[in-house]
């Protein structure tokens, strides 16, 4: 009897986590939308900027042979420095999203310290900087809150930092490392550098005919200020696609485990019923062993 | 006449794509208007007002904070940060009044270019 009980007692819970489940699903659906919407409007802005510094920086290594002259194209082969920013979720619950992130970066890790390379790791998003803490290795910044909502401003402000560094020699090479959105049910592991600009891949396929003139003259000076807002939009459009990623992530998550549970449910019906079944049956002998003993 | 097709991108999403007479742009070295078969070139925009003259004839302003622009024979790409149309009618186009002035007033420029662009805004909020 106690049995049945029990087994009543945790069907009601499984159908609260049920019901919790399904409704982060649709929280996260909901907010999957919006972020995707957000991400369409801005790839196209992304898309534009790379395309037009391709093609300044391919007038540049035309004019000059010896490759581009500008701080933030130098080909450093064999970096010493590396900064490493990586893009987790601020919550779980999502499935493997961050821990295929954490997963990268530390096969980066290791294997830049196999050849001896100086690396700075810089955290955004809470479950990154929780477990890198956990397994005590240093980080180098820490920023919370900008993986949930992404902010232009807050993103640049951080970015610029990293960059500026990378301007002052205090780091040869940028790796972003996020999980990026594909669609509803597919996310993909990103890893993109930041700086130097890799200009070997560089594609050059303008309709134009004459010859690009750029105002102003100084190619540096626009070359400087096009770049500088690459690695900015860079960023953020990469926060941007890594929310979206999130929250298909956390869907499909939750969409499992919403089935999960609904099984599970079933399964734990079925047993009370039998359980029920049994006790009537056992009452019912009980009842006709009584009345036989009394004739 | 020739028209030539324009395209205004901002963070948001595209604002402006369509073919046009004339674009007059806020280069930083100075302003310039682009026509159909104008050569390649790419400049820094700084704030002000981007005025396009439509094939009908009327005229479409926005404002801008600063951005990039490349020429080319076929087309006109602006890859601005913030922009704010001037366009609509006259509920729509008093709200867009200020909203442009205030990012105008927002940018990092100098206080001259803010100081024009703004008197542009204005002046064009009068005529309209």
């Amino acid at each position: 009897m106690a049995n049945l009980k029990e087994i009543k007692r945790k069907i009601g819970s499984v159908k609260n986590t049920q019901k919790t489940t399904n409704a982060m699903k649709l929280v996260s659906s909901a907010k999957l939308k919006r972020t995707e919407e957000l991400a369409k409007k801005s790839r196209v802005y992304a898309e534009k900027l790379t395309e037009l510094l391709n093609e300044i920086a391919q007038k540049m290594q035309n004019a000059n042979a010896d490759g581009i002259d500008n701080v933030y194209f130098k080909d450093v082969q064999n970096p010493k420095k590396v900064d490493i920013v990586f893009i987790t979720a601020d919550k779980g619950l999502c499935g493997g999203f961050n821990s295929q992130t954490i997963k990268r970066v530390k096969t980066l890790l290791a294997e830049y310290q196999a050849k001896d390379v100086k690396v700075r790791l810089r955290a955004v998003g809470r479950k990154g900087i929780d477990f890198f803490k956990f397994n005590n290795v240093e980080l180098s910044d820490e920023i919370i809150g900008l993986s949930a909502a992404p902010d232009f401003k807050a993103s640049a402000e951080f970015i610029s930092e990293v960059a500026e560094s990378y301007v002052n020699g205090d780091t040869d090479k940028i790796i972003l490392v996020h999980n990026g959105y594909v669609n509803m049910i597919t996310q993909e592991l990103r890893e993109d550098q930041v700086l130097p600009v890799d200009s070997s891949n560089l594609e050059f396929n303008s309709a134009s005919t004459s010859e690009l003139e750029v105002e102003p003259d100084d190619d540096n000076t626009l070359l400087d200020a096009l770049v500088k807002r690459y690695v900015e939009y860079t960023m953020y459009y990469s926060l941007i696609d890594s929310l979206a990623a999130e929250h298909s992530a956390r869907m499909q998550a939750m969409d499992a485990a919403t089935t999960n549970a609904k099984e599970m449910v079933k399964e734990l019906t079925v047993k009370y019923n039998k359980a029920r079944q049994e006790a009537i049956t056992t009452e019912l002998i009980e009842i006709i062993s009584g009345m036989e003993s009394m004739k | 006449m020739e028209l030539l097709k324009l395209e205004i991108v901002t963070p948001n999403g595209v604002i402006f794509d369509g073919e046009v007479k004339q674009v007059d742009l806020p280069g930083s070295e100075g302003e310039f208007g682009v026509l159909a078969g104008h050569a390649a070139l790419v400049s820094l925009l700084d704030t002000g007002v981007i005025v396009i003259s439509k094939a009908d004839g009327s005229e479409v302003a926005v404002a801008i904070n600063s951005g990039y622009v490349k020429v080319e024979e076929e087309k006109t790409t602006c890859i601005v940060d913030g922009a704010v149309a001037l366009s609509g009618d006259d509920s729509d186009l008093a709200k867009a009044l200020e909203s442009a002035k205030e990012l105008l007033k927002k940018t990092e420029s100098s206080a001259m270019a803010i100081a024009s662009a703004v008197s542009k805004v204005e002046q064009i909020g009068r005529s309209l």
